[in-house]
């Protein structure tokens, strides 16, 4: 007997299969699955509500995966659950994580990249805004993904948190000039310098504060450090290391 | 109250300086809290006279302060009725001056010059001294006539390096008289003050008296009782109230010892570093600036945690940058330029209707800020040290996945590095569950985990690590000195092959660890002076 759909409605159809050739209770799965679009649906909530026997249900998700109508997407929320979408559809950013992840994980480098090319835009403009070096970096053409400026403004939020620039407020005037009052801007962070001096502290390390250049400032067990314990000043091995000139 | 480390770092250096019995006493105070005699003497277990000795060796060197309490004292110290006890008090802020006396000495020399800091380093070294005794000791060392010595005195009290001791001790009333009349008049909520701020607050002469230095004043003060002599003979007994009010107004007529002024040092530690921070963040020209405005306002300036300095005009601060010959260069537009940029956020310059104010606050966090984030990087990693740049802005609880998002990291990663700082105390947590039942959330419910930067916390955190740092530090100076002191009672033609390897290894090691300790002493004044 032919699987494909006849115009005719006379015809007898087997009991449990219909005209795209699934079970009643792959149907069920199929339209839990169906209904959540986007978003898909984690087997145990398949299992839930569709009040099949697990094995059931196992079985019609491995019979529709077969045949190409739903697919398996990981969570990126939650990397355990299986989540499955119907065919048609693309898997939400909710699920994907967005543009910053590729197949469930974090695409660092893409990221890296982004922040890189954003910071040097911020420098070039010395005063910029997200929708400045949006419009730079789209210009550019540097990457495929279409950014929104959501995802400019979780890289400069970022950048600022990896102390390269500061988030500042326009005064209007000066340096500002040309920017509405009260809009946020961002610069770089860096001492005003030219020439050798500049690249002096561009290749210079990061100041270390007083106590992160000392043993204990950096010490993981100074907690149980005492005078005469077991973990003393006097025994103590990066002690022993700092002073091994 | 001070931190567990910070007593033992405070007593590591008495006992330095001035032995065990002396070190002993001081701890029981420090831990105690004000004691009579008596009660130092059933703590320590020490005998009274030795208490008494000890007593007057940290009142000479202004590391105590003796005082009587108004109100009777009742318990194990309950004296009879009518009668006032003698109470002590450990100054913990002066015995950590201890160890900044070569930057005091710097400050002093640089500004007053040579003769200056050498009649300077006598007082440090002596605690108190009259002014006979400065001049004593001056024509012993360097053959100064007396005048030149009074002249290098009457220069230093004008400049507020030197002050005149505090009353050996005052009458200090019940706090709550004092927070009442603190509060009347100001209409914000007064923060009590504590014991020890209460007692200075009343022992310190007032400000005529404390900076006024008559030349030889000595002469007058033989002919009288001198009640401002360290307590050699009342140490520990009890004073009847109505003797002291004669005491009291003797007091004003008699000579006083005098001593170095901690505060107005300190103060220009503040300064000093204030302008290292904004030298760093923006360039030479803003620090130049900011140290006019320093200059300029400094004279208003009441108190060493001052909030802002006074307004000044941009008038004022280009004609007190182009005193300095080295500024002669400066423009007008540019010294306008860098307190537009020093007005920019964080704002550590404030403006107001074209006059400008430090705002030393926003500064002092600022380094607090830098510091804590350098330790943090160094000991956690880069992930921390976006973890903790992310939640010390929110200032707010933060769940695990948000921030985790906000810094790029996965979420495993960012979980690791969550516990390791609140397993540290750098970080506060709380767990938040959401749906569920009363057996649990396990029933259907979710669990979140919170995550918070408590900043009053975390100073405190991170300054009682830096009192445990800066006593490993002397310790291990201690220690090295120790397993080498063969080497070191080697004559110098002595000393060859491995002993002088040692020997220069250890004079490396001194030159390594004394650098630390002041830098990190710089960073405890950070965190707890400024």
């Amino acid at each position: 007997m032919s699987r494909l759909q006849s115009p005719s409605a006379l015809k007898r159809k087997r009991p449990d299969s219909n005209s795209q050739g699934m079970t009643d209770q792959e149907r069920v799965v199929y339209k839990l699955i169906h209904e959540k679009e986007n978003m898909g649906i984690w087997v145990r909530d398949i299992k839930r509500s569709s009040n099949l026997q697990d094995t059931i249900v196992n079985k019609s998700i491995k019979s529709l995966l077969d045949k190409g109508m739903i697919k398996e997407v990981v969570n990126v929320q939650n990397k355990t659950r299986k989540t499955y979408l119907a065919a048609e559809f693309e898997p939400s950013p909710e699920l994907t994580g967005g543009a910053w992840y590729d197949d469930g994980n974090l695409d660092v480098d893409f990221i890296n990249a982004v922040k890189k090319l954003c910071s040097q835009k911020i420098k070039q403009l010395k005063v910029a805004t997200v929708e400045s070096v949006m419009d730079s970096v789209k210009a550019s053409g540097a990457f495929k993904a279409d950014l929104k400026k959501n995802h400019f403004e979780e890289i400069f939020g970022a950048l600022v948190l990896d102390n390269e620039v500061m988030e500042v407020e326009s005064n209007g005037m000066g340096e500002f000039a040309g920017i509405k009052v009260g809009k946020v801007c961002y610069k770089a962070i860096g001492k005003r310098r030219v020439g050798a001096a500049a690249a002096a502290a561009a290749a210079a390390e990061p100041r270390i504060g007083a106590m992160a250049s000392i043993p204990c400032g950096v010490c993981p067990r100074i907690s149980s450090c005492t005078p005469d314990g077991v973990i003393s000043p006097g025994t103590c091995v990066y002690y022993q290391k700092w002073l091994d000139f | 109250m001070v931190s567990q480390h910070g007593i033992l770092y405070a007593v590591h250096l008495i006992t330095n300086q001035f032995g065990n019995l002396v070190a002993k006493v001081c701890e029981c105070l420090l831990r105690n809290g004000a004691l009579t005699l008596q009660a130092i003497v059933r703590r320590t277990e020490l005998s009274p006279a030795k208490v008494r000795n000890c007593l007057l060796v940290l009142i000479q060197h202004n590391c105590v302060q003796a005082f009587i309490l108004e109100e009777s004292v009742s318990g194990e110290d309950a004296g009879e009725p009518g009668k006032a006890l003698t109470l002590y008090i450990a100054l913990f802020v002066n015995i950590l001056h201890r160890v900044r006396f070569s930057k005091f000495m710097d400050v002093v020399s640089k500004e007053l010059g040579g003769s200056c800091g050498e009649l300077f380093r006598g007082l440090l070294e002596h605690g108190r001294l009259t002014v006979k005794q400065i001049v004593d000791r001056a024509g012993a060392n360097a053959k100064e006539s007396t005048n030149t010595v009074q002249e290098d005195l009457g220069k230093l009290v004008m400049a507020h390096y030197v002050e005149c001791c505090p009353a050996p001790e005052p009458l200090v009333p019940p706090p709550d008289a004092d927070t009442k009349k603190r509060a009347k008049s100001s209409k914000v909520m007064v923060e009590p003050l504590t014991l020890e701020q209460r007692v200075m607050a009343v022992a310190m002469p007032s400000v005529m008296r404390r900076f006024s230095f008559v030349p030889n004043a000595d002469q007058v003060a033989d002919d009288q009782q001198n009640v401002n002599q360290p307590p050699s003979k009342d140490v520990g007994e009890k004073r009847k109230l109505h003797d002291l009010e004669s005491d009291t107004a003797l007091e004003e007529e008699v000579e006083c010892n005098w001593r170095a002024n901690f505060e107005e040092l300190l103060r220009r530690l503040r300064h000093k570093a204030c302008v290292d921070t904004i030298k760093v963040r923006f360039d030479d020209a803003a620090a130049t600036v900011l140290s006019a405005m320093l200059e300029a306002s400094r004279a208003e300036e009441d108190k060493v945690k001052t909030a802002n300095s006074v307004p000044l005009s941009l008038n004022t601060i280009y004609e007190e940058v182009v005193k300095n010959e080295k500024n002669h260069s400066m423009t007008f537009d540019h010294v306008r330029t860098c307190l537009e940029e020093l007005s920019c956020p964080p704002t550590f310059v404030k403006t107001d209707d074209e006059s400008y104010s430090i705002d030393f606050t926003k500064i002092t966090e600022a380094a607090q800020s830098e510091e804590i984030e350098s330790i943090v990087l160094k000991r956690f990693g880069e992930t921390a040290y976006k973890i903790f740049r992310l939640l010390f802005r929110a200032g707010c609880l933060m769940e695990t996945d948000k921030i985790a998002d906000r810094i790029f990291v996965e979420k495993k990663e960012t979980s690791k590095t969550l516990f390791k700082m609140w397993q540290d105390g750098y970080l506060l947590m709380e767990k938040l569950v959401v749906g569920g039942t009363a057996t649990g959330p396990s029933y259907g419910g979710s669990s979140y985990l919170l995550w918070k930067v408590n900043k009053r916390l975390l100073r405190e955190t991170v300054l009682d690590e830096m009192f445990h740092a800066a006593l490993n530090l002397n310790l291990r100076l201690a220690h090295e000195i120790d397993q080498n002191k063969e080497v070191l009672n080697l004559p110098p033609d002595k000393r060859e092959g491995p002993d002088k390897q040692k020997f220069d290894r250890l004079r490396n090691v001194r030159l390594l660890i004394h650098s630390s300790l002041m830098k990190l002493d710089e960073a405890i004044m950070l965190f707890h002076d400024f």
